[in-house]
């Protein structure tokens, strides 16, 4: 058995600051931010992985732009708020005695689940933003899966403090702190405008009219070659130029393939469609270029037609899938803002649909199937 | 009660499904490389970050006096919330691969400014509170009792 009281030099806290009001004001803002981000994120694989009988709509053109520059403004705004929750709790990490009973020790594992889960998850999400991998697993399926691993734990959590977090949240957040010090609310003001100076400072990326603003922000979307910015180049998809012999092949019940000078010849559209990443940046830009389902159509095709795209690029991303009111909508680009698109943004020609993830809209396009 | 036992039973079903693919798609997700990360961030955490703040916490009870000591805490926790976001940027500057629009600001001193912003609001909330505690010492002498002071944000 354990002694009543524990050892001389374990550690001690004073609870007063580090309180049920404050942790359950931050924990239901961060459990509104973590729900925010599972949504969007299941929105996000939705664009990757869509059912066969429900294709991802082109309207709202801005539909990926918003859900995923919330996923991502969300997410890093959820690494301060994460750690000022873990501050208001870190004593109870030493509650004594460690374990009262089965149940008890169940309820702690559960939190070490929670927190390294949670801990790891906002970490993963953020270096990929930063294209930085310092793992061997895939960051895709890790983000993916280790999501419902935090949302459950959430819940579960929810499940067993409901009733303290009430309390909590009962109580005011006015007095009760050690006289001397920060204040309850000072300790919330603090987090409010750490938090708030790290989504106002990044958010630019996503909203262009706070793009001068975006300190911390890890692109300007408007520093890119053609008010667009470049998140694969040419070089890194193994393209260093276009041979004189390219051709954009159509293959269908009718195929044909088109010199670049033909491609260059077809009847020109314009469009506004924003170009949305799943990196969380988005931007808003003036394609211009050939409509695909026009090319669809003269191979045998129609707008009921499934198309896979194919590019230059070997692996990877190097083909997309289109179906739907997006290859309605979906032009092969020639053209950016008024310009020839350049090598990198996937000189000669490259798909372009609204509402689409980024990296969907294949660049260095040489070949589309009709299925 | 009930509401309670629906979150638990959803929660722990997606908790177990979560966990269940992870270890199914051993192939991309390496479950060992995961149990790795998730140690590694409990340890950095509870071994090191949070330590540090119990630190520099019981440092400004030591070295700031009582009446500004407020401030300090508070601009202090917004600081480090900031420079939490701040540091992988200025840290990864520079290693993106050329020609993205990647990490092209300058991380460093664009955290400076916020830094620097961040003082100047605490400080000129400090002084504020100076001068009126300055300005009611004379018209209303001592009759306010002295826990009052202390207070950041009353």
């Amino acid at each position: 058995m354990l002694p009543e009281r524990p050892p001389a030099r374990w550690p001690r806290f004073d609870r007063r600051l580090r309180s049920t009001a404050v942790t359950a004001r931050v924990g239901r803002l961060l459990g509104i931010a973590f729900g925010l981000c599972f949504v969007t994120g299941l929105l996000s694989h939705y664009q990757y992985h869509p059912w066969t009988w429900l294709p991802v709509p082109a309207a709202p053109a801005w539909g990926y732009r918003l859900t995923q520059g919330v996923h991502v403004i969300t997410g890093i705004g959820l690494i301060p708020l994460l750690v000022v929750k873990l501050w208001s709790v870190f004593p109870l990490l030493f509650q004594w005695p460690p374990v009262r009973s089965v149940l008890h020790a169940l309820e702690r594992l559960s939190i070490a689940v929670l927190v390294s889960s949670a801990l790891v998850e906002v970490t993963t999400g953020w270096l990929n933003i930063l294209q930085w991998y310092p793992w061997t697993f895939s960051f895709v399926s890790v983000h993916h899966w280790l999501a419902y691993v935090v949302a459950g734990s959430i819940l579960l959590h929810v499940a067993v403090k409901l009733p303290l977090a009430r309390e909590g949240l009962a109580e005011p957040i006015r007095e009760g702190a050690p006289p001397g010090g920060i204040s309850r609310r000072g300790v919330l003001a603090a987090t409010g405008a750490g938090v708030g100076v790290v989504a106002l400072t990044t958010v630019g990326q996503v909203i262009p009219t706070l793009e001068p603003i975006a300190l911390l922000a890890p692109r300007r979307p408007e520093q890119g070659p053609l008010g667009v910015p470049i998140n694969k180049t040419a070089r890194s998809a193994g393209i260093t130029h276009i041979a004189a012999s390219y051709r954009l092949t159509v293959l269908g019940p009718r195929p044909f393939d088109l010199e670049l000078a033909a491609v260059e010849a077809l009847p020109y559209l314009e469009r506004h469609i924003p170009l949305a990443c799943v990196e969380g940046w988005s931007v808003s830009a003036r394609w211009g270029g050939a409509s695909l389902l026009d090319l669809v159509r003269r191979a045998g095709g129609d707008g009921g037609s499934t198309v896979r795209i194919v590019s230059l690029e070997q692996g990877g991303y190097g083909t997309s899938t289109i179906r739907g009111s997006q290859l309605h909508e979906a032009l092969m680009a020639t053209h950016l803002n008024g310009g020839r698109i350049t090598l990198d943004h996937g000189f000669p020609v490259r798909l372009i649909a609204p509402d689409r993830a980024g990296v969907l809209n294949t660049k260095w396009v040489t070949r589309v199937e009709i299925r | 009660m009930r509401t309670r036992l629906l979150l638990g039973v959803v929660g722990l079903a997606l908790l177990a499904y979560g966990g269940y693919q992870l270890l199914h798609n051993s192939s991309v997700t390496h479950p060992s490389e995961v149990a790795k990360w998730l140690v590694i961030a409990l340890i950095v955490h509870d071994g090191g970050l949070a330590w540090a703040v119990l630190v520099v916490g019981w440092l400004t009870t030591r070295v700031v006096p009582a009446r500004p000591r407020p401030y300090v805490q508070g601009g202090l926790a917004c600081a480090a919330l900031i420079t939490l976001i701040a540091v992988l940027l200025i840290h990864r500057r520079g290693h993106a691969a050329r020609g993205l629009t990647l990490l092209t600001q300058d991380y460093g001193a664009h955290l400076a400014v916020l830094l620097g912003m961040v003082a100047a609001v605490v400080g000129a909330a400090y002084l504020v509170r100076v001068l009126r505690d300055h300005r009611q010492g004379r018209s209303t002498a001592n009759d306010r009792p002295a826990a009052d002071q202390t207070s950041p944000t009353e």
